[in-house]
């Protein structure tokens, strides 16, 4: 056919642009500047001087990963702690001082990192490396404010898990399919941990994973390297290096069998998951695997979305698809099911989408859109501060090195079409496969 | 995480200030087309990308019939559904392909259109966008489809208690106001939906003479006319008089106006209480985004404070003003255990008349400008935001020194000026008040503020 040539020399072209915007863009490797102090923290700077702003990301080698039964949650935790208190700025003057001085921050906590990420105006930059090093050794966890804290996670589980029917059915299938990775629990902890965590057991978990050796400093913005390097060598240098962390040894066995785990809780709408065990996003199937999500279930042209939504209208939406982790996790699809249909039959159409995947692959034209939708979603990011800031670190924390995120477009076109297949019957199996369902009861049902 | 980003948010969709250093909105190209469009236009070679917004006034829901909630929601969501010449799929499918961005929803006074690319794909995204708005299929089975997925939504935004409670309140303050037309639509409304009535609506709304569009990205003044010329620009402009945009005066809450929503399943109470805010062109914008700012709009908030700094009764409590043209709303909320609820609004209250009485010292008043100042250069850090902040200064007539005009303000506001806003603007006896949460275990608690009227979350509409 002939479309098919036209989209082939379409798809070198698309490859060629990419490789030369990468190298000769306005966000280039080589105006990266890169130091280690000598106690072990790296620090990325980019300056960008089109706004008067700062985007200062600290990155944390430590999520839910690395918790253990009792200290579930800890990670997340230490999150919200790291704004109440050290002994040279007392609890909230954190967020007190910085709102003065024009700045303000958000921190999240995943799997596999935490990160704090300060926006401020350059006026601010002294006066926030010093507390951003401060608190990097100093947090006091206060009893009282200890107390406090633990209330407002257990809120926040209320709100994030309990009282949201997607969170807790996406909890259960989580710890159903991972049995032995610490992937096993939801970032957020169990609720009996949650109230039940022990400050000293808190206080040496933060000693250990807290320290400059275990953390990446990722600075975006109007500043100059050169101040802003002494600054932060005035700052840490003398925050001591620790024994490095234990390494997450646990192994994730290989499933065995389909596993099912099913809810029944007062709703008015049932909701509906499958999950398959996915690579590390370190692995070369990743890269196929991120690629076929696309087509599968990424906007109304997905497969599944017209399947399932449109033609057979049996859901309000469908959403998923791999993630980046460290460790291998799942290849997640979600399903909003319209009220009363049969979960089932959901169930089977996926099978069948999945198998038309393995037997037959994707369509010239799905590869190319696949490979669009990255190099679109990589420059829409590339727009702000934050945005460059994030994709730093996280190339770092995960890919090894924010060198990497030069490369990543490249290794994604560098997966064939015709290689598609034959990761997706690897992975997209009954024995590697966990489903959830939660059933409403009492309501409209 | 440890805050959602709604504060924020909120704040600088309102309210954006300038900052004190070089950034302000650099003043826009204006080009009209033939059939009266008019375009605002910004080059940005940086990222080889294209962002457009536009506004539709008189779109918005605010104009539909009344008892037709969801009425500008369907028409817009059917506008993506299929033109003379594409299917609906072939929509998706050429937009997926592109990796671009085309959406399309309802405000209260218009409608809006936000579109970005890569700059190779502008010429495709004007072509589909043009088509969407000039040559609408409105075909009867994609209606179906979207009414359908409309219903059920809304019994799933009901197993939601903080989505549902900003439902339930809107319609409690604006009762039958224009601004009380819910997006979500309601379950009687979407019952006596027809297509008809969409069709209707589209016709006598969706114009380009009063249209207002801006485009900002790596692409020249002459391609881009050129472009916008072949396709927005063969937008019919019609032969009628363009429709009344007048919206009624916003209702004033009299006393207490209770309500309570009872869901069984809730474990956390979540409440909204709003009262009376002001419109966007009010003199007293400035020193109440500063006033909001320092009582329930950051995280150091006297609200957020003391609910979950100091008690840790809840993730996140915060108060926002929305603005328009005629009048605005203050609203502030949280949530927490259902045992707590009582706690939570007693704390909320107290802080009310503290506001009001004492007011706010001089050093808040320094801190709350140097973070408005502070936190303004990220609002228009992309090219979306420059083409929204275009098309709100249009729209609201405001000059495009609006942003350096407002930077002043900021700067000059002093503490006494905070507490005038907080007298003028933060409620004392007049406010609606809405509780979503396990009836059985709040009723008794919430007693003591007054009579509430109560509600089922499994009963139809809001």
């Amino acid at each position: 056919m002939p479309r098919k040539t036209g989209l082939s020399f379409i798809s070198i072209l698309i490859f060629l642009l990419v490789v030369t915007t990468m190298s000769e863009g306005a966000f280039k490797k080589e105006d990266i500047k890169v130091f280690k102090l000598d106690n072990g923290l790296k620090v990325i700077l980019y300056e960008d001087h089109k706004i008067p702003n700062i985007s200062y990301y600290t990155f944390f080698k430590v999520g839910s990963r690395n918790e253990r039964p009792g200290l579930t949650g800890v990670s997340h935790f230490i999150e919200h702690m790291m704004f109440n208190g050290t002994q040279k700025f007392g609890p909230g003057e954190f967020d007190r001082l910085m709102e003065f001085y024009g700045g303000a921050n958000n921190a999240y906590t995943s799997d596999d990192m935490t990160a704090y990420t300060d926006w401020f105006p350059p006026l601010a930059l002294e006066k926030m490396v010093e507390m951003e090093a401060d608190r990097m050794q100093g947090l006091i966890f206060d009893p009282e404010v200890f107390e406090s804290e633990r209330g407002v996670v257990a809120s926040e589980r209320r709100m994030g898990v309990e009282n949201n029917n997607e969170a807790i059915l996406q909890e259960n299938v989580r710890a159903t399919a991972i049995m032995a990775h610490p992937y096993h629990w939801d970032v957020i902890g169990w609720m009996s941990d949650i109230l039940n965590w022990r400050r000293d057991e808190v206080i040496q978990y933060y000693r250990t994973y807290y320290a400059p050796n275990n953390a990446v400093l990722v600075v975006v913005g109007d500043f100059d390297s050169q101040k802003t390097l002494e600054l932060i060598k005035k700052y840490y240098s003398s925050i001591p290096s620790q024994t490095p962390p234990p390494p997450v040894t646990t192994t994730e066995p290989p499933q065995m069998g389909r596993k099912e785990v099913v809810i029944k809780k007062e709703a008015q709408t049932p909701s509906f998951m499958v999950v398959y065990h996915a690579p590390k996003c370190q692995d070369p199937d990743f890269f196929a695997l991120s690629i076929l999500e696309k087509p599968l279930l990424r906007g109304e042209s997905s497969r599944l979305y017209r399947r399932l939504v449109r033609d057979e209208q049996l859901a309000i939406s469908v959403f998923g698809g791999i993630e980046e982790k460290i460790d291998p996790y799942l290849f997640t699809i979600f399903v909003k099911p319209r009220p009363g249909v049969d979960l089932d039959k959901i169930e089977k159409i996926i099978d069948e989408e999945l198998h038309k995947v393995i037997e037959q692959g994707l369509t010239d034209q799905e590869y190319q859109k696949a490979l669009n939708l990255i190099r679109s979603d990589f420059y829409f990011s590339l727009q702000t501060n934050s945005g460059k800031a994030n994709l730093l670190g996280a190339a770092e924390l995960l890919f090894g090195s924010y060198e990497q995120l030069f490369t990543l477009i490249d290794r994604y076109a560098q997966v064939k079409r015709e290689d598609i297949p034959g990761v997706a019957r690897k992975y997209f199996h009954e024995l590697n496969k966990t489903v959830g369902k939660l059933i409403p009861q009492g309501g409209n049902q | 995480m440890k805050r959602l980003l709604t504060i924020i948010l909120a704040l600088t969709i309102l309210l954006p200030v300038i900052t004190m250093a070089v950034e302000r909105l650099p003043k826009p190209e204006k080009l009209v087309l033939d059939n009266g469009l008019t375009v605002y236009f910004l080059k940005n070679p940086e990222l080889p990308l294209v962002s457009f917004r536009m506004l539709i006034p008189g779109a918005g829901r605010a104009f539909e019939p009344q008892g037709f909630d969801g009425l500008a929601s369907l028409t817009t969501s059917l506008l993506l559904k299929g033109t003379r010449t594409m299917s609906a799929e072939e929509i998706a499918e050429a937009l997926d392909f592109m990796g671009a961005r085309l959406s399309l929803s309802d405000a209260e006074e218009y409608a809006a259109v936000s579109g970005e690319a890569l700059v190779e794909h502008l010429p495709r995204l004007l072509q589909i966008t043009a088509d969407c708005l000039t040559s609408p299929a409105f075909k009867e089975d994609e209606y179906k489809k979207e009414l359908a997925r409309k219903t059920d939504a809304l019994k799933s935004l009901k197993d939601n208690p903080g989505a549902a409670l900003r439902q339930y309140f809107r319609k409690a303050y604006f009762g039958s106001h224009p601004f009380g037309q819910l997006s979500s639509g309601t379950e009687s409304s979407l019952k006596k939906m027809s297509l008809d009535e969409i069709k209707k609506f589209f016709a006598s709304r969706f114009r380009p003479d009063t249209a207002i569009m801006a485009v900002v990205g790596d692409i020249d003044r002459d391609r881009l006319f050129g472009l916008l010329k072949e396709t927005i620009g063969r937008w019919p402009k019609p032969n009628t008089a363009p429709p009344s945009l007048t919206i009624p005066p916003l209702p004033v809450p009299r006393g207490r106006k209770l309500i309570l929503v009872d869901k069984p399943d809730a474990t956390q109470s979540y409440f909204a209480l709003g009262s009376p805010g002001f419109a966007v062109n009010d003199k007293i914008s400035s020193a109440a985004s500063l006033m909001n700012t320092l009582w329930g709009g950051r995280f150091t908030s006297w609200l957020n404070n003391e609910l979950r700094i100091k008690r840790g009764l809840t993730y996140g409590a915060s108060s926002s003003f929305q603005s328009w043209k005629d009048g605005g709303l203050f609203m502030a909320s949280s949530y927490t255990k259902n045992d707590q609820i009582g706690q939570m609004l007693d704390i909320t209250f107290d802080l009310l008349k503290k506001a009001r009485e004492k007011g706010f010292s001089q050093e808040e008043a320094e801190s709350a400008r140097n973070y408005l100042l502070g936190q303004f250069p990220q609002t228009l850090e992309t090219n979306g935001s420059k083409a929204g902040a275009y098309l709100r200064v249009v729209f609201y007539g405001l000059g495009f020194d609006y942003y350096d005009r407002y930077l002043n303000e900021i700067t000059t506001v002093q503490a006494a000026d905070l507490k005038k806003a907080a007298l003028r603007l933060l409620p004392e006896k007049d406010f609606v008040l809405v509780v979503v949460g396990k009836a059985d275990e709040v009723r008794k608690i919430l007693s003591k503020y007054g009579q509430f009227q109560e509600k089922k979350i499994t009963d139809p509409d809001f």
